[in-house]
């Protein structure tokens, strides 16, 4: 980043801070004419000049009116654009090495706002549009996230050229989130290992409810994911009848980060965080101890999380 | 790279493209129009997807290679402006073959806009514009389509109507304020499209003209109107014969340059009465002017702009590319005597040396018996007038020694032979002669200015005599005394009437011809002040609003129109217009809630209406909450239950009886 551009992040940090939800106004709004409007400009020019030598007032009148069409457009352009919302959705934690699919959602104030919006991230080459005529939210852009980490996520700018593409408004706005992104799971075989003073080995050997085994049918509840439901049932008549299925939860164990400092530390981290995914795949309970911070053991979606983040913050500061 | 598949955007600028190259269609060459065609049947069918492929870069690229090469062949004879012209229009139609990204898309909506600004060359009527007007429309209307495609056409046509119609007043505004200039520099002029009389008269061209009932200038008097037979508009003095045809003189062209090099405009002495009127010409893409004798502009900025030369000739500085406006006196007592006289001698008594042996020999005999040139030229007269001339539009071909055939055989002829004849006769006879070409006549209905078209198109002639300076004649006055008391239609017999079908002769129906004066009073309003509105004008115009010029004045006059600018400007965007339009039904339930937000009731965002007249139920006495309960009842019903306007209304009317009951209610319990 040249010295420029860093005065310019400054400046735009303090012009627009972070926040969740934008309401665009004139503090966000940035306004300039397009290409094709200094195209337009050199078309009014061409128009005057003509019309200028030739002392013929209809072509003046002509290039008057796209004056005024020009000065008009200034501030449809800008009320249309201002009177959008602009919130940004939940975004998934996700894997070095993969795009994340930032969800952006539009809503209209008062009035509804038209045309294509573009969005790239700022400094960023791709671009998508979403048509605000034909809207559905929300819009995602991609953001590569090369390594594991807090990932801040770069401004999005959003341009407009509605109504007539004069003018180009847009805006880079700051979002505030907290996005962690994992070490890339590296395949490795599964280590658990036992710690002496294990309290939790009664727990070992407890039918869990899982996905790996069929059990038993029992009455679909409401909520329960389709793909459990027993078809074959369902088109005999029985009624909506839910497959069960048992888990053997294995015992369980600590996930131990190496004493010694490895070598590479980024290859451990990795392959850790395949051993977590797999385990809790398995449903299994587990803990993790990364030396300076520990994860009593646990099975479930939120302890699975848990580890995650800590294996993807692990040695980062924050 | 973008698809013109129900394209809706691309579909409106071809056609757009398509509609102005024909509006051109004089000055646009055939061939490029069928490249025009290509183009545009070429876009159609990838819009109705009944092909699939635009045409290779390579393809196009040896097609413009091509078309350049035959548009350069075919420059030398079109000149610089149509040439520009004909370049424009085969550049986009290859580049509306190519179409694929925006920036060939922006391209081409910028140079069909130029397109339109060119139309404005070569017709500047009511209708023209108006209908340039729409075309820009639509072009704005393609735009709009291509930046916003998913939006519904009405909606589109409306956005573009709205801007349009808002675009208006500040293009008024602009076009009253802006200081009109003069041209920067001189601009090229198309030779194809010059109108009205030539440089050139062949017996027989002036009938050509006398067909068409186009409009060559309108005249506003100031005080006296001369009569019908005086009002001969000189435009050309020809004095260069060869036998057929009358040229202005090259000697003449010359002295002109001369003349014009040095800056030495000729300016006649000028006493006794005169005429004064303005003067507002069609553009002709020639120079000439029309004025009564003697004539001398009036005003600076005539004087600027026309060139009076030594023919009492006055023509502007540049050719008349649009309507074209001065200020006139005539002094029709003035002698034409006041140019060196041997200059004028020398080039009027010039003769073909071949041919009409049979004029000369009569021209001959005559001169013997007159001695004088009085006589000589009474006795020409009165040989038109004692032989069975006839004046007609239609004159047979005269190919060969064409005045003796007119003399002495036909004896039928339009003004241009009479006048060459004579012009001729005089010259043989060695008195100094001339014809001059103009416009006799012009007429005044119940408007107040005259106008004169080209069927009254005349040639006459001027002889020279040493004592009185350059005296007119005219012989087809004594052939056709009509011509000049009721004008030509009246001169010509059925037959030439029914070929002149261009006359607008007038219709026994009143309304109709009433109709037709009110079109020519709109018609002269429109050349008047908008075509014709000038620096002139235009300071007149801010003198009766702000009174005398002066630079304080005019500074706050300027700052004031910029004011008004952005003040339209703001008003156009004014919140109130922004507001989207509630139901009634809603407005009635939001001004109920706000009284309940007086004792402390807040519906939160998450609740429903229903969810909050339960609350309000539990928190309210009955004398409050009945009526809410009405009123939310009412707004549920009217949003979720289809019902018809009647049903509504009554929904309305009930709500707002309600809403009265809450607001007493409201006062009592405060009270």
């Amino acid at each position: 980043m040249s010295a420029m551009q860093s005065r310019i992040a400054i400046w735009l940090d303090r012009r627009i801070p972070a926040a969740r939800r934008f309401k665009l106004n004139h503090r966000t709004i940035f306004i300039f004419p397009s290409r094709f409007g200094g195209l337009y400009l050199f078309l009014c020019l061409g128009l005057f000049l003509l019309g200028t030598n030739y002392q013929n007032n209809l072509m003046i009148l002509l290039c008057y009116f796209l004056i005024s069409l020009f000065l008009i457009n200034l501030l449809a352009a800008y009320f249309n654009f201002s009177n959008l919302d602009i919130q940004l959705g939940k975004v998934q934690n996700s894997f070095a090495g993969d795009n994340i699919q930032v969800p952006i959602w539009f809503n209209h104030r008062d009035k509804e706002s038209h045309g294509k919006i573009h969005l790239s991230f700022w400094r960023h080459r791709e671009k998508t549009s979403v048509d605000l005529d034909a809207l559905a939210n929300p819009a995602f852009i991609a953001l590569a996230c090369p390594q594991r980490g807090r990932l801040p996520l770069p401004r999005v700018t959003f341009s407009s050229y509605f109504p007539l593409g004069l003018y180009r408004c847009w805006t880079h706005l700051a979002f505030q989130s907290d996005i962690v992104v994992y070490p890339k799971p590296v395949r490795c075989p599964i280590r658990l290992e036992n710690k002496s003073d294990e309290q939790e080995q009664h727990h070992a050997s407890v039918s869990v409810k899982g996905h790996d085994d069929f059990d038993t049918l029992a009455p679909y509840k409401q909520g329960e994911p389709l793909y459990h439901v027993a078809w074959k049932q369902v088109a005999k008549g029985q009624g909506m009848l839910s497959k069960q299925f048992s888990h053997e939860t294995g015992a369980s164990g600590w996930l131990m980060m190496p004493k010694v400092a490895s070598e590479n530390l980024e290859l451990t981290l990795s392959q850790l965080c395949y051993q977590v995914m797999e385990l809790s795949r398995k449903n299994q309970r587990f803990g993790l101890d990364l030396g300076n911070s520990k994860i009593a053991p646990d099975s479930g979606n939120d302890h699975q999380k848990n580890c995650l983040i800590a294996l993807a913050l692990y040695g980062k500061r924050g | 790279m973008i698809s013109s598949a129900k394209n809706h955007s691309h579909l409106l600028l071809t056609l757009v493209f398509f509609i102005v190259s024909f509006s051109l269609l004089e000055p646009v060459m055939s061939w490029i129009l069928i490249l025009v065609i290509c183009a545009t049947v070429m876009r159609t069918a990838l819009y109705l997807e009944l092909h699939k492929h635009a045409p290779s870069i390579r393809t196009l690229n040896l097609l413009a290679l091509l078309s350049a090469i035959v548009l350069a062949y075919f420059s030398w004879q079109l000149g610089i402006l149509l040439g520009m012209l004909n370049l424009l229009v085969l550049a986009c139609s290859l580049k509306l073959m190519l179409l694929r990204s925006d920036k060939d898309y922006f391209q081409l909506i910028t140079s069909c806009g130029f397109l339109i600004g060119c139309g404005f060359i070569f017709q500047q009527g009511i209708a023209f514009s108006l209908f340039y007007f729409a075309l820009t429309l639509v072009l704005l209307m393609s735009l709009a389509t291509h930046i916003s495609p998913n939006l519904p056409l009405n909606k589109l046509i409306k956005k573009v109507s709205v801007m349009g119609a808002q675009a208006i007043p500040i293009t008024l505004l602009l076009f009253m304020v802006l200081p009109l200039i003069g041209p920067l520099w001189q601009m090229p002029a198309s030779k194809s499209h010059q109108t009205g009389l030539a440089e050139k008269v062949t017996p027989g061209d002036i009938a050509n003209l006398s067909q068409s009932a186009e409009l060559a200038f309108r005249v506003t008097f100031d005080g006296t109107i001369p009569a019908p037979q005086e009002r001969y508009w000189r435009a050309l003095v020809m004095e260069n014969f060869d036998g057929e045809s009358w040229q202005v003189s090259p000697d003449r062209k010359a002295i002109q340059r001369q003349y014009k090099g040095a800056n030495r405009e000729f300016s006649p002495i000028l006493e006794g009465n005169y005429y004064q009127y303005q003067v507002i010409a069609e553009p002709t893409h020639q120079s000439w002017l029309y004025a009564l004798d003697v004539a001398t502009p009036i005003g600076a900025s005539s004087q600027q702009k026309v060139w009076q030369s030594h023919e009492y000739q006055l023509s502007s500085i540049s050719p008349l590319v649009s309507t074209f406006q001065y200020e006139i006196r005539s002094f029709p007592q003035v002698l034409l005597n006041q140019t060196l006289s041997s200059v004028d001698k020398r080039i009027n008594r010039q003769l073909p040396e071949q041919g009409n042996p049979l004029t000369k020999q009569w021209v001959a005999e005559t001169r013997q018996k007159y001695t004088t040139d009085d006589d000589f030229i009474a006795a020409v007269m009165f040989y038109f007038s004692s032989q069975d001339f006839e004046y007609t539009l239609q004159p047979p071909l005269m190919p060969n020694d064409q005045v003796d055939t007119f003399l002495f055989v036909e004896q039928r002829g339009f003004c241009s032979h009479y006048a060459s004849a004579m012009a001729y006769m005089l010259r043989l006879g060695g008195i100094p002669a001339r014809l001059v070409t103009g416009y006799q006549g012009g007429e005044q209905l119940d408007s107040d200015y005259m106008s004169v078209y080209q069927y009254d198109a005349h040639a006459w002639i001027e002889a020279w005599h040493d004592d009185r300076g350059w005296i007119r004649y005219d012989p087809t006055a004594i052939v056709a005394p009509n011509r000049l008391e009721s004008g030509l239609r009246n001169a010509l017999n059925e037959a030439d009437l029914l070929l002149g079908s261009g006359f607008g002769q007038l219709s026994t129906v009143a309304w109709l011809n009433s109709l037709r004066n009110w079109l020519k009073d709109v018609d002269f309003f429109w050349t008047k002040w908008v075509l014709g509105f000038d620096k002139d004008k235009q300071q007149d115009l801010i003198k009766s609003l702000i009174g005398k010029i002066t630079p304080q004045k005019l500074a706050m006059f300027s700052l004031g129109a910029v004011l008004l600018i952005f003040a339209l400007i703001a008003l156009f965007f004014l919140p109130i217009w922004r507001k989207p339009k509630q139901d009634k039904a809603s407005y009635y339930y939001e001004l109920a809630e706000h009284l309940l937000t007086k004792v402390n009731l807040h519906r939160r965002a998450s609740q429903g209406p229903a969810d909050f007249v339960s609350q309000v139920k539990n928190k309210a006495p009955s004398s409050i909450t009945e009526p809410f309960a009405a009123i939310t009842d009412l707004y549920i019903q009217h949003h979720y239950q289809p019902s018809s306007i009647s049903q509504q209304q009554l929904i309305i009317s009930r709500m707002k009886s309600h809403w009265k009951q809450l607001k007493q209610a409201m006062k009592k319990q405060k009270g």
